[in-house]
């Protein structure tokens, strides 16, 4: 055999430590995954299917991953301009845009849910506005995307941010000592350093858009067909005990999430290798 | 080129980084700042690159003003101590940088682009790591991938700062004649930045010593070894 | 050349790392207007909404039974899941950065699992694990011990969607803290718990005061996972948020929003503190921040 298992160490408290975590992450994490897959091996992956190929899971799904991709381009493209914004310029109230970042992240989603919807019905402040024009935002798909876009938001800015603070100064002067205008500079030299970080920001909005439950359903309408998600479909299964169906449902969106995962560790790995950082 | 900084001076706030200077330096020249640091030799060299704007005084580039002039306008050729090299980048690319970035009338084809590359890398004598990322390559080797970008825009001059400074003492030596070589090749005039006096004298036509924001004598390395101007110089070139 | 130059106005200088100032004040404005419609309209939305009909009506919303029944089932279940989620991030981050053992990098990727997982999977996870038609479930529920649709099931999927909060913080923290500290500790004849008293845990307060923040704002407002597994009984198993999907339902939207103001509060004291750890303590936080 090679390395041990464990190496030897004169650290105290391996037991008592390795105890907590092995079984705390077994009883509240691995397991509860473990009896969602043993349910769907039964179920087996014949039956699996049958449940999820069925016109109103494929058009939840589809629906759930489509304005999840929109939502998190949109925070791709704003989450890198605000960063820089947050990094590089020094304005009044750059401090308080900067905690607002992360209001997303410590809002509850129900809260963002009931708010967004008041804004955004036709009788609020927001879906007046757009229903002068004929735009009906809440109770359509345009809802469901604005409430992606908001828990979405914070990832990209805050994975770049870090990494436009270590660009150095002088490969910017380089790039402009070289001719190249500012506008070059930021296309050829600083988007190139900052993909990497926003890719994995992007993915991990992503993600989080296509799991979201709270902050959409109450903006969503709920239609079948036309604006229902994917989670909301695994409630209702569970509402009319058809756990069956619900966990088959469950599992679909486990293997998206492993996949985004797995993609979002790729990235890595690729921009270590070939530029040497993250 | 030749250029003329006719009583630049520079204050970052309160502190002033460079006195009103003044100096001359012939076309063709390969000239030496020298001077500890805080001296204010990089903030000269920064000057004249364009990076820095003096708080008053011109500098004029074969007599005409330049002191208004952009960056981009003043095509300097400009090594910085960490290189700055494009990490996304292949060292191809790197020295292509500047060409690519030329507004397309002015920029030449992909094959003269190419063949101007590959002329490059055998000017600094690394005719096979075009293909490289900069994370593959040595200190020396980023050196001269650095010079190589720098030379690729056809630059009216060469400032280099402190351009030996992240080398080893060996590799120092080699660089060091490497830089004569390319120099006496191109014809360029060249101000290089440096707080090694060996170095300075070894190296350069001119030397310009200074301290404190100011300059404290300008001259051959040989004269300013006979006849140091001041008991600073005297203690700096004896160290 | 005359001397007439050396007068004249000199053209604005523009560092080489600078965009014009146009373009700054253009991205300026996109970010504030941005954030405004984005984070900050839907902030003080809730507020309005919540004193629609005065400040009286809506703290009458909030006496209310269903209300008070909410925000004490909310404040027991943070008390509960909040210290054993930091046991478990102050056991795990010692037993990943005090130990070397195979599979290191493997396990760290099954702490940060549920991040990636939508919480009402979550709690589908555990209504099929513990559920009364389920293997393990049935029995606890015939020994009067039920998960599902009672307390047990609602600290369990709140501890699930908030469990890498603490570990990922303490992770980062003590790797660079080294262990060179613990291990003079034991030379001079400290043992393992007076070690981990005096030397680590003043090291790592910060970073823990800073997870279990975090942690305790998303259990306090956990929705997706207790919406499955709580079954929302009124005033039995009704947190403060799925009680404000009830009285939405119910069009009763100052009782609403007045509880989700609450929530509001609670998180605006959060990003408050995490700011203020943030200025004051940042050498002592995880270098970056992913959630």
């Amino acid at each position: 055999m090679g390395r041990p298992l464990i190496h030897r160490s004169p650290m105290p408290g391996l037991g008592l430590s390795m105890g907590i975590t092995l079984t705390m992450l077994s009883l509240v994490v691995l397991l509860p995954i473990g009896a969602l897959l043993l349910k769907g091996a039964n179920y087996g992956l014949a039956g699996i299917w049958d449940t999820v190929n069925r016109e109103r899971v494929w058009a939840a799904l589809e629906l759930s991953f489509r304005l999840s991709l929109f939502a998190a381009l949109f925070n791709l493209v704003f989450g890198v301009l605000l960063a820089w914004v947050l990094v590089r310029y020094r304005f009044p109230g750059r401090r308080l845009l900067d905690a607002a970042v992360d209001l997303p992240f410590a809002l509850p989603t129900a809260v963002a849910g009931i708010s967004l919807t008041a804004l955004y019905a036709p009788n609020g402040a927001f879906g007046a506005l757009a229903a002068e024009i004929g735009w009906k935002i809440a109770y359509t798909q345009w809802g469901i995307f604005i409430a992606l876009v908001f828990v979405g938001l914070p990832f990209v800015t805050r994975t770049v941010q870090p990494v436009i603070e270590e660009i150095e100064r002088e490969v910017e002067e380089a790039s402009a000592t070289l001719g190249a205008s500012r506008l070059y500079t930021l296309r050829h030299v600083i988007l190139p350093m900052l993909t990497p970080a926003a890719l994995t920001g992007f993915a991990l909005a992503l993600a989080r858009a296509v799991g979201e439950y709270g902050s959409v359903i109450f903006i969503a309408g709920n239609i079948p067909l036309v604006t229902e998600i994917a989670p909301l479909l695994i409630i209702i299964q569970l509402e009319e005990f058809d756990y069956d169906a619900a966990a088959a449902i469950g599992i679909a969106m486990l293997l998206i999430s492993f996949a985004m995962l797995l993609v979002i560790n790729l990235i890595q790995v690729w921009s270590r290798r070939r530029i040497g950082y993250v | 080129m030749h250029i003329e900084i006719d009583e630049i001076s520079k204050a970052f706030g309160s502190t002033a980084a460079l006195q009103p200077v003044s100096l001359a330096i012939p076309s063709g020249a390969l000239v030496a700042l020298l001077g500890p640091s805080g001296s204010g030799k990089t903030t000269l060299l920064r000057i004249l690159g364009g990076l820095e704007f003096p708080t008053s005084g011109r500098v004029l580039f074969d007599g005409q003003d330049a002191t208004g002039l952009t960056v981009q306008e003043r095509r300097a050729g400009f090594v910085f101590q960490s290189y700055a090299l494009f990490r996304h980048m292949t060292v191809f690319d790197n020295i292509a940088y500047g060409l690519n970035a030329r507004p397309r009338a002015s920029r030449p084809t992909r094959a003269e682009i190419a063949r101007r590359v590959t002329k490059l890398l055998e000017l600094i004598q690394l005719p096979d790591i075009g293909a490289r990322y900069p994370s593959q390559l040595s200190g020396g080797q980023r050196q001269r991938v650095a010079l190589a970008r720098a030379l690729a825009i056809e630059p009216r001059m060469l400032l280099l700062d402190e351009p030996f400074g992240a080398l080893d003492a060996k590799v120092r030596k080699e660089l060091r004649q490497g830089l004569r070589d390319i120099h006496d090749t191109t014809g360029l005039t060249t101000v290089f930045v440096t707080h090694d006096q060996e170095e300075a004298m070894e190296l350069a036509d001119l030397v310009v010593v200074m301290s404190m924001g100011k300059i404290e004598q300008i001259g051959k390395p040989q004269d300013i070894r006979a006849r140091p101007a001041s008991p600073f110089v005297r203690e700096f070139i004896s160290a | 050349m005359s001397d007439a130059t050396r007068t004249e106005a000199r053209p604005r200088f523009r560092p080489a790392t600078q965009e014009s100032p146009a373009a700054r004040l253009t991205l300026i404005a996109v970010a504030c207007v941005g954030l405004t419609i984005l984070v900050f309209a839907p902030l003080v939305a809730v507020f309005i909404e919540a004193l629609a009909d005065g400040v009286g009506a809506s703290l009458q919303s909030l006496a209310s039974p269903d209300a008070r029944d909410a925000i004490r089932l909310t404040l027991t279940i943070a008390a509960i899941s909040v210290p054993l989620n930091a046991i478990f991030g102050v056991a795990a981050a010692w037993f990943i950065t005090k130990f070397d053992f195979r599979g290191k990098a493997f396990l760290i990727t099954l702490i940060d699992l549920p991040f990636s997982v939508s919480p009402v999977v979550a709690g589908l996870c555990i209504v099929l694990m513990f559920g009364t038609n389920s293997l393990i479930g049935g029995w606890l529920v015939a020994n009067g011990f039920p998960v599902v649709f009672a307390l047990p099931g609602i600290i369990l999927a709140t501890m699930f969607v908030t469990f890498p909060f603490v570990a990922r913080e303490l992770i980062p923290v003590m790797i660079e803290q080294g262990r060179a500290e613990e291990e003079v500790a034991l030379t001079l004849g400290a043992s393992g718990w007076r070690v981990f008293w005096t030397v680590t845990l003043p090291n790592i307060r910060w970073a823990l005061l800073y997870g279990v923040l975090l942690c305790n704002a998303r259990a306090m407002g956990e929705f997706g996972a207790v919406a499955v597994v709580s079954g929302k009984i009124r005033g039995e198993t009704a947190t403060i948020p799925t009680t404000i999907e009830m009285l939405y339902q119910e069009y009763l939207a100052v009782a609403a929003f007045s509880l989700a103001a609450v929530l509001t509060l609670l998180a605006l004291v959060t990003l408050l503190l995490k700011t203020l750890l943030e200025l004051r303590h940042a050498d002592q936080l995880a270098a970056t921040h992913r959630h």
